[in-house]
């Protein structure tokens, strides 16, 4: 069960043993992460689950699909580079380790 | 229960058969009060009047509403007292072709909708209308001191047009006749979630097809000059390719939204206002610190939901709080129930501003039919809350026990909410 480490804008850092299969959103919802609202309840409609990845582990997940590319052009926080939305990212191995910066604000 | 629950062998006597008789889907007095009094019960009953599965608490409603695979939304806006074929004649005969686009339909087809429509609709695109939306609610309170009137209705000097001229901005139409687009919506409300004679239907027929021809002028006016405007953003989303989006389709979604992006908005600010003005030391609190109107907003959609409830149909056999449902029967969700649900909510039943998790609501749907006007609702709310406590902090109401609201299945609104406005 990868290890998933959530970074809050003001420094604080929370670690989640995550489960295979549930989305990085569920992990950051059950385990209260603040900042991660996930409004629609995971069904990439709201774009209030937007999280920024660690570089490594962006490169290792590969391009967002194409509607999930589309509604990180109209989340809140900036849209960066390893930007994703946290619902659509389903948990493996390659998220051992993997870092979660929660942005600034969701809406 | 095991086996298909069927309607008529519910015993009489327990309580889930009890909760479907006292039920009465279109009366608002003592809604409230009817599910608190069941949910910890009963979570689901069958409602004989409108043939559908009542569904009281949170996590259940949750749960349908984010399974599209199993809950189609197809029932969702289907008229309670069915259109007669005359009606159906007459609206072919004015070439009234909306179709389901959204609200009412499941994927894939609810997906080509959505992607086009949330080009336009979304957090990003609705801050920019922000100044104009402050514009706006500073001209009715400019016109609400003009009149030197010093008691008011609210509903009918600001919270009834006040959307409807948001719409107006996001159709990039700003002279149109707000009255009248009111008097579409309502008579469409009517339709839908109403009980009317044939006769009304017929009368309201004729201004549903005017309300079509209105929308499909507009997109057609939007072809020839695009601007930055919904319609313009659907037709330059479907860019000519009906395998992305018909030109019916963005009609459709054009008509869509002249009753979706004012008429619960409406609503909700009548709800809101009802709820802060009939507790002094409630509006006061907002009027010392207006830091406190974005939760107030929240709570106020938590506690008075104006979308009181919403159906949908299940695709296949399915199981709801551990009854069995076979293929084809209509639930209806009682967000109104689920939003006060005391296993989410600590003493719900109470109308608490600075509740931490009011923002936990279902006001606005959950899953892939989440409201994409969410945004803009809050955004109309909190500015009107903002503008309504700088100009007159000291608001009262009057008359309350003259306010009454619509019988209709799925929402609810005060007519008028009279006030006296320096206290």
């Amino acid at each position: 069960m990868p290890k998933l480490i959530f970074i809050s804008p003001d420094g604080s850092k929370r670690e989640v043993t995550a489960e295979s299969g549930t989305s990085v959103m569920e992990n950051a919802i059950d385990n209260g992460v603040e900042g991660i609202v996930a409004e629609c309840g995971g069904s990439m409609s709201c774009g209030t689950c937007h999280i920024y990845l660690d570089e490594e582990t962006f490169e290792r997940l590969g391009e967002p699909g194409s509607a999930e590319n589309d509604l990180l052009d109209f989340v809140n926080s900036p849209r960066r580079p390893t930007s994703r939305l946290s619902c659509q990212l389903k948990v493996d191995d390659r998220f051992e380790g993997a870092i979660f910066f929660v942005p600034e604000s969701q809406y | 229960m095991n086996a298909m629950a069927n309607p008529s062998e519910i015993p009489v006597g327990c309580p889930m058969h009890q909760a479907g008789a006292r039920f009465q889907p279109f009366e608002h007095q003592g809604m409230t009060d009817f599910y608190a009094s069941v949910r910890p019960e009963v979570p689901i009953f069958y409602a004989p009047s409108i043939d559908c599965w009542v569904v009281t608490r949170r996590e259940d409603a949750l749960a349908v509403l984010r399974d599209h695979e199993r809950f189609s939304a197809s029932n969702a806006t289907a008229p309670i007292v069915p259109w007669p074929q005359e009606m159906h004649q007459f609206l072919q005969d004015q070439h009234f072709t909306n179709e389901s686009v959204q609200v009412a339909c499941d994927p894939p087809r609810h997906t080509r909708g959505r992607n086009a429509a949330v080009t336009f609709l979304n957090m990003k695109k609705f801050q920019n209308y922000e100044a104009d939306v402050r514009a706006l609610a500073r001209s009715y309170v400019d016109e609400i001191r003009k009149s030197r009137e010093e008691v008011i209705d609210l509903v009918a000097s600001f919270t009834y047009e006040y959307p409807a001229k948001v719409a107006f901005l996001l159709l990039g139409e700003k002279e149109l006749d707000a009255r009248k687009l009111k008097q579409w919506a309502d008579l469409r409300i009517k339709l839908i979630f109403g009980k009317l004679s044939h006769d009304q239907q017929m009368e309201a027929a004729r201004d549903l097809a005017d309300f079509w021809h209105f929308a499909t002028a507009l997109v057609d006016q939007r072809k020839k000059h695009p601007g930055d405007d919904y319609p313009s953003a659907l037709l330059a989303a479907r860019g000519d390719d009906d395998s992305v989006l018909t030109e019916n389709e963005v009609k459709s979604l054009v008509f869509g939204l002249l009753l979706a992006a004012h008429e619960t908005t409406t609503n909700a600010a009548g709800n809101l206002l009802f709820e802060l003005l009939k507790r002094p030391q409630t509006w006061q609190a907002i009027v010392d610190d207006q830091t406190l109107i974005p939760n107030a907003v929240e709570e106020g959609l938590r506690y008075a939901t104006s979308t009181i409830a919403w159906r949908r149909r299940a695709k296949v056999d399915v199981e709801i709080a551990g009854v069995q449902l076979p293929q084809g029967s209509q639930v209806l969700l009682s967000l109104t129930s689920a939003n006060r649900d005391e296993k989410q909510f600590a003493d719900g039943e109470i109308f608490d501003i600075g509740r931490s998790n009011a923002r936990s609501h279902i006001a606005f749907g959950n899953g892939i039919h989440h409201c994409l006007g969410a945004p803009l609702a809050r955004m109309e709310l909190r500015i009107l809350l903002e503008e309504l406590t700088s100009a007159f902090p000291k608001m009262k109401l009057v008359e309350e026990e003259t306010i009454s609201f619509l019988p209709t299945l799925s929402f609810r609104g005060p007519d008028r909410l009279p006030v006296r406005l320096n206290g």
